[in-house]
């Protein structure tokens, strides 16, 4: 039977994690780890690939990496600094081209879509450039888009709910789920394990992801997992006899 | 102990040797030199992509020869990860028909899209054969990393350790000196990690 992920998407600065939060023992707690470079801590490519190899060292769970993304050196840079997958935002719909030359190179399974979006009177829409260009095109059309560009798999962020800790938005989760068929990673709200849990429920998602920084302190992820594991879902399994 | 992973420009090279340096292998070697490949204790081939693009590349730098030599004829500990471990097989459909290295009498076809999303990506549990040397000491049906369109299929023994993913498909399988692993064990946490180790401790 197939595991749910448990995902964990990296906030802050990686240093600052390890010292404060054991980060090595909460990696213990997850299945993968998406690092964004996004926003106003935006770093170089370079940089921020330096980053990623300092951190493949510390973890052996898959790392996904993104964040401006836009050229074949880039995804390279990344891919060659220890990322198992590349996460690819406002790329898709700029340059198709581009991400069709990555799925040849690199496999349909390294590529991850991220698509972030806000609700507007029950209408989703989809925001490119850190949020701050809406498309034309409404959100089931682009959801058809990614999957002839045959990308690996949707990361579904919520606008409206990413850092609010109320939940992920699962109203609109559930309406447009069925109509996905790649594996679905959503994001954006969760603030307790509860809501780990409500989204690991629907058949339609494949895994939970979330940045919330309360699921960082002290044993908050790992304590989310046993939970998860107890409560009968089924989530990867570490035992080791010797 | 010198592990030589086999460079064709294609694989997740960083995490594979990064666990590897964790499990105390000091002597990593990323090559397609026959000199290199030939002092090595053990090899392990790689692969991230395409089947059809890998074999070209494999080929293109006479790896086939030296592989076929070494492994095949001179015995050399040899473990396939991910596409690593289906090149060994005979044939897979991907893109058109392609032939493997035939080192395992096995096939590799797509997924059947009954229902399941393709790929196949993320924590699945292994169903673990008896005689299986990779497994020593894991518990149960243990969880490894799988990230993967095309699957190995097999008629024959070849020790397989079993998954299930819409279907049932070979995870892994043993044969003498080779070994092959559909999920990435260098991404797999403990359970990768303790893999890894039997590789380097009982091939």
């Amino acid at each position: 039977m197939q595991s749910r992920n448990f995902r964990l998407q990296k906030v802050g600065n990686l240093g600052w994690l390890e010292r404060n939060y054991q980060f090595q023992k909460i990696a213990f707690s997850l299945d993968e780890l998406i690092v964004l470079n996004a926003g106003k801590e935006s770093k170089s490519m370079n940089d921020f690939a330096e980053m990623i190899t300092k951190l493949v060292n510390d973890v052996f769970i898959p790392i996904a990496a993104g964040g401006g993304i836009k050229s074949m050196e880039d995804a390279e840079l990344l891919f060659n600094s220890g990322a198992d997958k590349i996460v690819l935002n406002s790329v898709l719909i700029e340059n198709p081209e581009l991400v069709k030359q990555l799925v040849v190179k690199y496999g349909s399974q390294s590529i991850v879509g991220s698509i972030d979006y806000k609700s507007k009177n029950g209408i989703c829409e989809i925001y490119v450039n850190d949020g701050t260009c809406k498309l034309d095109m409404g959100l089931p059309e682009y959801l058809k888009y990614l999957e002839d560009l045959q990308i690996g798999e949707i990361y579904l962020n919520s606008i409206d709910m990413d850092g609010t800790g109320f939940g992920y938005d699962f109203g609109n989760i559930n309406n447009i789920m069925a109509s996905i068929k790649l594996p679905l990673i959503i994001a954006g709200g969760a603030g307790n394990e509860k809501h780990l849990m409500q989204g690991l429920k629907l058949t339609g998602v494949s895994a939970v992801a979330t940045a919330n920084l309360f699921n960082f302190i002290g044993d908050g992820l790992p304590n989310a997992r046993k939970h998860l594991i107890d409560a009968g879902e089924n989530l990867a399994n570490w035992d080791v006899n010797s | 102990m010198k592990l030589a992973i086999v460079d064709y420009g294609m694989g997740n090279i960083k995490s594979i040797s990064t666990s590897l340096k964790y499990l105390g292998v000091d002597d990593i070697y990323l090559s397609s030199d026959y000199e290199v490949l030939r002092s090595a204790d053990k090899i392990i081939l790689p692969g991230v992509g395409s089947f059809g693009e890998a074999m070209n590349k494999i080929k293109e730098r006479s790896l086939d020869k030296y592989l076929y030599e070494l492994v095949l004829e001179g015995s050399k500990p040899l473990l396939g990860i991910c596409l690593g471990m289906q090149l060994l097989s005979k044939s897979s459909n991907e893109g058109g028909d392609s032939l493997g290295l035939s080192m395992v009498d096995a096939e590799v076809r797509r997924f059947e899209s009954n229902g399941i999303k393709i790929p196949h990506v993320g924590f699945n549990q292994v169903k673990i054969n008896n005689d299986s040397k990779l497994y020593a000491g894991l518990l149960g049906e243990p969880d490894f990393y799988f990230t993967h369109s095309y699957k190995m299929t097999s008629d024959s023994n070849i020790s397989a350790s079993y998954c299930e993913y819409g279907e049932r498909f070979v995870a892994s399988f043993e044969k003498d000196n080779i070994a092959g692993v559909q999920f990435h064990p260098e991404l797999s946490q403990r359970n990768g990690l303790k893999l890894l180790k039997n590789f380097i401790d009982n091939f």
